[in-house]
């Protein structure tokens, strides 16, 4: 029987009157990395807040490690590594000073894999946080994180203010570990990208809702985009039963659908629709998200 | 815990501590330097009689010094844990949140505390070369209500700045803006003595504050 690092059962939060979501559920499985995308305010933060004891929902909870979130003990708090939007830490320390500090707090502290993520850093010992850029922050914070060697990190938009290299960098190292040490990951992401190099499964968030909630590989392989140039431009999809979302431009119309090429094509048969250039596009994750959730 | 805290929460105060006690010790120094010039010109005998029947506060220089300690010390210890919400991390440390932030207010009021002892003794060292005991004493009694301003203004500034509403920081400046005047109210030398215990009493229930504003931020109000 499959154990669960996190259940989030019918949460349900508004900020004001302004409903963020009602009825969530999802599950995180032990060992596997999922990652979380949705627009701006569809509730990524908010998810992690009530993750994280800094929010209290509405309705409903979250476990972790069946512990609700809102009162976890602090034997099950080490066991989460928890990377705040920015990569924020206390900037007041420098690198010998934060590892000291984190080695008198958690118990199976690890000094190995932060000092590794140092040596890649070009900064000089006494060099406060404060005083470094926005990518090496980023690499102080993993590897304190890594040497916290928590049983599950929840990580909110780990690339924001982040280069490519770095991002690349903080990807990989984050992979490896988590594969090799069976860790489990939550995590969002503003550059899907990013996420698409990382995680196994995907839970797509939109206002009020979850679209998807599934293994990323067999998402991609389900959900598909094709493209076709109809003759009459009036023509409105957008009501179809199969259609998940329609993009079009003039005659240029990207149909978003579960349904496989067969049906799409016997679909407009049937009904009449004339076209051109139909064919399948291969999307990467990115696509995959915007055509689901639309451009805005 | 409270070996890590201490390190973490000595980092951010320790050199405004050291800067405000060497502050301290240099505005006592001035303090007799004063007494000093004022003993030597107006001889001793006549400065004793204006302190003792004229109501003279030769230490009245001391008056907004703890105070400023309370102030310093609070900012410098909690102002960077709300940058960037960094109080998110201290929260997160695998403690139980209500003895994190009681760790940082011990060993906040242990700071300031070691600190007026130093200043305290000073006074009481340099002053038993220009007065006798009954001179000194009712100087003492006089300081206690300005001493416990300084905490009370580190308990308030840990409410202010750990609380995160605007609209709640203002309110709560409103109260610390009327509460800490108490402290400071004219009279003669020693006028204070009947209220001291008192005021100690509320400064002691006021360093416990901070938990409702840590409250608040863990409910997610903002």
């Amino acid at each position: 029987m499959a154990s669960y690092a996190i259940e989030c059962n019918n949460l349900t939060h508004y900020y004001g009157k302004k409903m963020v979501y009602e009825n969530l559920n999802f599950r995180v499985e032990d060992g596997s990395i999922l990652g979380l995308l949705g627009k701006n305010g569809a509730g990524k933060t908010t998810t992690i807040n009530i993750l994280n004891g800094f929010l209290q929902p509405r309705s409903g909870e979250c476990l972790i490690y069946g512990e609700n979130s809102q009162h976890l003990s602090p034997s099950n708090k080490a066991r989460i590594g928890f990377l705040i939007e920015g990569h924020i830490q206390y900037t007041f320390m420098n690198i010998h000073q934060i590892e000291k500090f984190y080695s008198r707090v958690y118990r199976r502290w690890n000094p190995e894999p932060y000092w590794e993520l140092m040596s890649k850093l070009q900064v000089t010992p006494r060099q406060k946080i404060s005083t470094m850029s926005c990518g090496q922050r980023s690499q102080v914070a993993l590897g304190l994180i890594l040497a916290q060697d928590p049983d599950l990190l929840i990580l909110d938009d780990f690339s924001m203010g982040l280069d490519p290299g770095y991002r690349r960098l903080f990807i990989d190292y984050l992979r490896e570990y988590a594969k090799a040490q069976k860790k489990t990951i939550f995590t969002t992401s503003h550059i899907i990208q990013d996420m698409e190099r990382l995680i196994d499964d995907v839970l797509i968030m939109d206002y009020n809702c979850v679209l998807a909630q599934q293994n990323v590989n067999e998402f991609m392989r389900s959900f598909k985009q094709f493209y076709l140039e109809v003759e009459d431009p009036s023509i409105d999809l957008k009501k179809e039963d199969f259609v998940v979302n329609v993009e079009k431009v003039h005659n240029k119309v990207e149909i978003y659908t579960y349904e496989s090429e067969a049906f799409v094509k016997k679909f407009l048969e049937k009904n009449g629709i004339q076209h051109r250039a139909f064919q399948q596009v291969a999307m990467g994750l990115e696509d995959a998200f915007i055509g689901l959730t639309g451009k805005y | 815990m409270w070996k890590a805290m201490i390190y973490k929460e000595w980092l951010k105060i320790r050199w405004f501590t050291l800067l405000y006690t060497l502050l301290g010790m240099l505005a006592v120094g001035y303090l007799f330097l004063k007494v000093q010039h004022d003993t030597t010109f107006n001889q001793a005998n006549n400065y004793w009689n204006l302190i003792l029947f004229k109501g003279l506060k030769f230490f009245s220089l001391l008056k907004f010094i703890p105070l400023a300690g309370g102030l310093l010390v609070a900012v410098a210890q909690y102002f960077p844990e709300t940058v960037n919400k960094r109080i998110k991390l201290t929260f997160h440390l695998p403690f139980n949140e209500n003895k994190v932030l009681l760790s940082m207010m011990v060993f906040g009021s242990c700071c300031l505390l070691v600190v007026y002892l130093i200043l305290i003794a000073l006074f009481s060292g340099i002053a038993a070369f220009y007065f006798p005991s009954n001179i000194i004493l009712p100087a003492l009694v006089s300081l206690i209500p300005w001493f416990l301003a300084g905490f009370s203004a580190y308990y308030l500034v840990a409410l202010i700045v750990l609380e995160p509403v605007w609209k709640y920081r203002f309110l709560y400046l409103l109260v610390a803006a009327t509460f800490i005047p108490l402290f400071f109210k004219n009279g003669p030398t020693a006028a204070y003595q009947p209220v001291n215990i008192t005021l100690a009493v509320l400064t002691i229930l006021l360093s416990i504050s901070l938990l409702f504003s840590g409250y608040r931020f863990r409910k997610g109000e903002m």
